[in-house]
């Protein structure tokens, strides 16, 4: 018999961004959750930016948000700087980025997790797993043992992670941690082929040393938000970033050095992300560019430590000297920390079914970096979405699966599973097919009702999110209710202000379909209760009906297919159509739906078209 | 292979023929082969020997002599539809294939359902969808012209353009969709004067596409040429003249109906469905009513009418009447003046009417002395295929499908257009772009969906 306190409904390795969200999660839906950590100080730790946010990104913290999640709570209440990017572009990639004190965040993050009483939180390396009847052994470095029903692995990238500075390398977790190397050990015992990705810092450095008047200020924007919809929005004192560049004389020594550069050794096997890439790869991908943008960002408030962005480097500590020196304002930079790449094993995607449970195996759940991601916020996706399908798995419900048109969060999981990622994997509007849809004011109105039915959302947030249902309505009934006519004193006004002129008797939202309207027009928002996120979510409905109704249209139609299930034991080699490659990944991946069949890569239209006549021919 | 059955069909078109084909397909097409095929002499046939042509006679079970036949046999998989086939060439003559077939449907086939054999074909990876398309438009193809566009779509030809196009489209959405996802980034804002270069060029390329779709179509479908006029200025013996020139097509649509006659010919490849109408005149009979309505349904629906005027007797009050109607309820008419009878003293010429009607196209012709009827046949092939038209220039776009997809990708480039110059924003921009792109994905099939296959299917007749 296991002790009680030994004895979990879920056990969570791992407490990084994924981790905290699906503990978080757990908790909530009601199970006994114990999160474990490598390193009891490093909770929610950022070893790279110390920035959530940005194109897409910003959705998926206010997507975790909107389902009942931390990440955004906490990020309002450790930022050191908010700034709205896109602003220009369209509603649809309009961005919050913050910059996050860390220390802060981390503090913040445990306080959250302290505070719900069926989270446990203990330090511990996990070595192995043992399935015993229902339930699974999860057995630790020091001997213990405890007893769960669910195991969620939200290993980032410890597994078997290998750091290199230089033509050095050792074995480590990130920032110096301790790495997981048996329990990597033990999967591929168990048969679980990982493959290697690599990722990368720039070197930090000690904001004394630094000449701040040879760069750009880059100062935060006041702004009448903050990611999360719960938690009052409250600004607090900002802290600038800087921005300066790189030169001639910085490429000349980079280039000179390559061959101390891990990436370049010969050193590094895994494969790097296109998204952030190194100094050094960009040089060589990018020869014709004279210089590269460097972002000078603060960790915390009270540190000296600041953090180099856009020089991310595998180079030898020694060049990372040289070169940095040669930066306008780096001239005399005291390096706190090298940069550094690591290698660190990844779960292949065929392993991973859309509820991101490791196939074959009940009960265990994959989530964060060891999936194949990279970001902060990618990684709190899927921990929330692990943590939500692990509670369902415990009650023996159906998984919950995000589609493609609901959530970045679904973009990024049905990517995660289905593409066959050969390299860290970000989020990006551009992989989104309904990204006008998929908005980041209106993530509440997508998701919340899933997260209260879910347990996420407590009954107090539900009513605020009522409450914004209903003065959204109010404010919807106004605008169709309401009209201009010519020639009145408003619409005089109208024209002055905005060069608009009402021909005819016209409906305010009919006004509000110009680019040029805004709801401040017929209206003082503040009079009718809206927050300014509140008149975005109507503005956006209004001025983009038109595009959202295709959308729609769309989504109805990628529906259609997602609604055409493959059966589990298809056996792809008696269609003859398909070629080699389809024929090869299908059978690998095994995709549940012809939805997700039509987005493995390699898998073509005709493919396609081959299986669904052999399907409805069945 | 797909099916476990072996089917069979007649291959070769409804109608008397020299010789006719029974095509067998499937894992028993030798088994089945075995019981009906003999050798000349009656003994049984042992070996199989594959592409070797043979003779051979069909035999019923009750081991009567049906007929003597050339047969030969592919192996799967390398035949059209990748199983084993046999193929029976006999006798033309409907009753005497009829039998054919059915001695393989009792030896164990079971009779093709219409275009199963290139489904087939296609479902054992012998052709892509595109290339099954053409194949379709390959056996409806009725001229030569005809079979060499679908010859040069099943080569690619289209794709080949479209995907010139997609990589055009994506000089301008590629450089928005990065600034969009890293706003951060120094990526050079968008060259709104060359993207709307771009854009404009695709447009017209895709412009002169969907031209051609419409001469493609002619090619495909046929094109419809109405002789109209008043009774006895000469419509039938141009018709004559017409059909005494150039192939008569033989067709298994009924020719002459009781209103009309109907012939088919291939206009130097131009495939013509040649109408000449019941005579135009007022009439208060009901019967003959019925067949002067049904003249104007033709002529509304006609892709060329040839409104022949009798010159020696002039335009008379008639003519004007017809010319007017038809000015009124043809939507968008193509209209060719042609003044017959050039051998007789003229009370018309050409100069006149053209005076009447300067937008219309005048031809002099004799049908009896066949005077003008070679300028008459130019002008009705350029009238419909265009005046540059020429064997030599590929037309790849035959399909309604690819036409309206270029059509939906021409609409949503002109959107492109209008926001780039109303400078609306980029996300909207990338949206309207990106549906464009995926338009053209449902010609080169990257968004095909089950309805366009089961079309595709439904379209194919029994054989190849």
């Amino acid at each position: 018999m296991t002790p009680n306190d030994k004895l979990f409904d879920v056990i969570i390795v791992g407490a990084g961004h994924a981790g905290c969200e699906a503990a978080n999660a757990t908790a909530k839906m009601g199970f006994k959750t114990l999160l474990l950590t490598i390193d009891f100080n490093n909770i929610a730790f950022m070893p790279c930016n110390p920035s959530l946010g940005g194109p897409a990104k910003a959705n998926l913290v206010r997507e975790v948000d909107a389902l009942g999640g931390l990440m955004g709570r906490v990020a309002d209440l450790a930022h050191l700087q908010f700034r709205e990017l896109n602003t220009h572009k369209g509603p649809a990639v309009r961005a919050l980025r913050a910059q996050m004190d860390k220390r802060r965040y981390q503090e913040i993050m445990q306080h959250f997790l302290e505070k719900e009483k069926l989270i446990s939180l203990r330090q511990g390396e996990v070595v192995s797993l043992k399935r015993t009847g229902e339930y699974w052994r999860v057995i630790m470095s020091t001997g213990v043992q405890y007893e769960t029903t669910a195991v969620i692995l939200a290993t980032g990238t410890f597994l078997r992670g290998l750091v290199h500075i230089g033509l050095h390398s050792f074995p480590s977790g990130p920032l110096g941690q301790h790495p997981a190397n048996a329990l990597s050990e033990f999967f591929q015992a168990e048969g679980l082929c990982f493959r290697r990705f690599k990722t990368g810092t720039p070197a930090r450095v000690r904001k004394r040393s630094l000449n701040f008047s040879a760069m750009i200020e880059q100062p935060g924007d006041h702004l009448p938000y903050g990611f999360s919809y719960w938690i009052p929005w409250q600004e607090r004192e900002q802290v600038s970033c800087w921005l300066t560049y790189t030169n001639a004389s910085t490429h000349q020594i980079i280039r000179d050095n390559l061959d101390r550069a891990a990436l370049f050794s010969g050193a590094i096997t895994g494969v790097g992300p296109r998204y952030c890439p190194s100094i050094e790869s960009k040089l060589i991908n990018f020869p014709q560019k004279e210089r590269h943008q460097v972002f000078i960002e603060p960790e915390a408030r009270y540190t000296d430590e600041m953090y180099v962005s856009g020089a991310s480097t595998s180079l030898d500590e020694e060049i990372q000297d040289i070169f940095l020196r040669t930066i306008p304002g780096l001239e005399n930079v005291e390096i706190v920390r090298p940069g550094y790449a690591i290698e660190y094993d990844v779960i292949p995607s065929n392993l991973l079914t859309p509820s991101l449970a490791l196939k074959d195996w009940p009960g265990v759940f994959f989530a964060g970096q060891i999936n194949g991601s990279s970001g902060y916020e990618e990684a709190a996706a899927q921990g929330i979405m692990a943590g939500i399908n692990a509670g369902l798995y415990l009650k023996g419900e159906e998984p919950f699966i995000l589609r493609r048109d609901e959530a970045y969060i679904g973009v990024l999981i049905d990517d995660l599973v289905t593409k066959d990622t050969l390299e860290p994997y970000r989020i990006m509007t551009s992989r989104a097919e309904f990204r006008l849809s998929l908005r980041q004011e209106n993530a509440n109105h997508r998701l919340t009702d899933y997260g209260y039915k879910y347990g996420l959302i407590s009954e107090e947030e539900y009513e605020l999110f009522q409450a914004e249902k209903n003065r959204i309505q109010q404010a919807f009934d106004f605008l169709n209710h309401h009209h201009l006519s010519p020639d009145t004193p408003q619409a005089e006004a109208l024209f002055k202000e905005k060069g608009v002129t009402v021909k005819k008797k016209t409906a305010f939202r009919e006004l509000l379909r110009r680019p040029e309207i805004s709801y401040s027009d017929f209206a003082d928002p503040e009079t009718h209760g809206l927050k300014q996120r509140e008149i975005e979510v109507i503005e956006n409905a209004i001025k983009y009906q038109g595009y959202l109704e295709r959308e729609k249209k769309m989504a109805d139609k990628l529906r259609k297919m997602e609604m055409k299930r493959i059966p589990p034991d298809f056996d792809y080699n008696q269609v003859p159509n398909l070629s080699t490659e389809a024929k090869e990944k299908l059978t690998n991946l095994r995709p549940v739906t012809l939805g997700q069949a039509s987005r493995i890569s390699g898998v073509s239209p005709a493919d396609i078209s081959a299986i669904l006549i052999w399907l409805s021919r069945r | 292979m797909i099916d476990n059955d072996t089917i069979s069909a007649i291959s070769t078109a409804q109608g008397a023929g020299g010789i006719g084909i029974v095509r067998v397909s499937g894992k028993d097409a030798f088994k089945i082969g075995e019981k009906i095929l003999r050798h000349p002499s009656g003994k049984p046939i042992q070996t199989w020997p594959e592409r070797r042509v043979r003779l051979g006679i069909v035999v019923q079970t009750g081991q009567r002599v049906l007929d003597e036949v050339v047969f030969f046999t592919f192996k799967g998989p390398k035949s059209y539809t990748g199983e084993d086939i046999l193929e029976i060439q006999g006798h033309g003559g409907m009753e005497n294939l009829q039998l054919i077939l059915a001695a393989t449907l009792e030896a164990g086939a079971r009779l093709a359902e219409p275009g199963e054999f290139t489904k087939r074909a296609f479902l054992n990876g012998r052709l892509d969808l595109a290339q099954a398309e053409a194949v379709i438009d390959l056996i409806n193809a009725q001229t030569e012209l005809a079979h060499r566009v679908a010859v040069n779509q099943l080569s690619g030809g289209l794709s080949q353009i479209l995907h010139e196009i997609e990589g055009k489209l994506f000089k301008i959405l590629v450089p928005i969709e990065a600034a969009l996802d890293y706003p951060e980034e120094d990526i050079p804002p968008l060259e709104k004067e060359e993207a709307l270069n771009i854009i404009r060029s695709v447009k017209a390329q895709i412009r002169t596409l969907i031209d051609q779709a419409e001469r493609g179509r002619i090619l495909q479908e046929t094109a419809t040429v109405v002789l109209a006029g008043r009774p006895n200025v000469g419509k039938s013996s141009l018709l004559n003249t017409l059909l005494n020139e150039e192939r008569a097509i033989v067709t298994p649509i009924p020719g002459t109906t009781r209103d009309f006659v109907t012939e088919t010919i291939d206009l130097q490849g131009l495939p013509l469905r040649i109408v000449d109408t019941a005579g135009l005149r007022e009439i208060d009979d009901p019967i003959e009513k019925e067949g002067v309505n049904r003249s104007w349904e033709l002529i509304k629906k006609a892709d060329l009418i040839l409104f022949i005027i009798d010159s020696t007797l002039g335009l008379s009050v008639e003519d004007r009447d017809f010319i007017k109607e038809i000015y009124q309820s043809v939507h968008r008419r193509k209209l060719l003046f042609v003044l017959n009878k050039s051998d007789l003293p003229a009370k018309i010429n050409p100069t006149e009417v053209n005076s009447i009607y300067p937008d219309e196209k005048i031809l002099s012709i004799s049908a009896l002395t066949r005077e003008g009827i070679e300028e008459l046949k130019q002008t009705i092939r350029s009238e419909l295929m265009g005046e540059d038209f020429s064997p030599e220039h590929p037309i790849l776009v035959t399909r309604l499908r690819h036409k309206k997809a270029l059509e939906k990708t021409k609409e949503l480039l002109a959107q492109v257009e209008d926001g780039l110059k109303s400078g609306i924003s980029e996300d909207l921009i990338a949206f309207d772009l990106r549906d464009a792109i995926d338009s053209m994905g449902e010609i080169t099939g990257r968004s095909v969906n089950e309805d366009i296959i089961n079309a595709i299917f439904s379209q194919f007749c029994v054989g190849k």
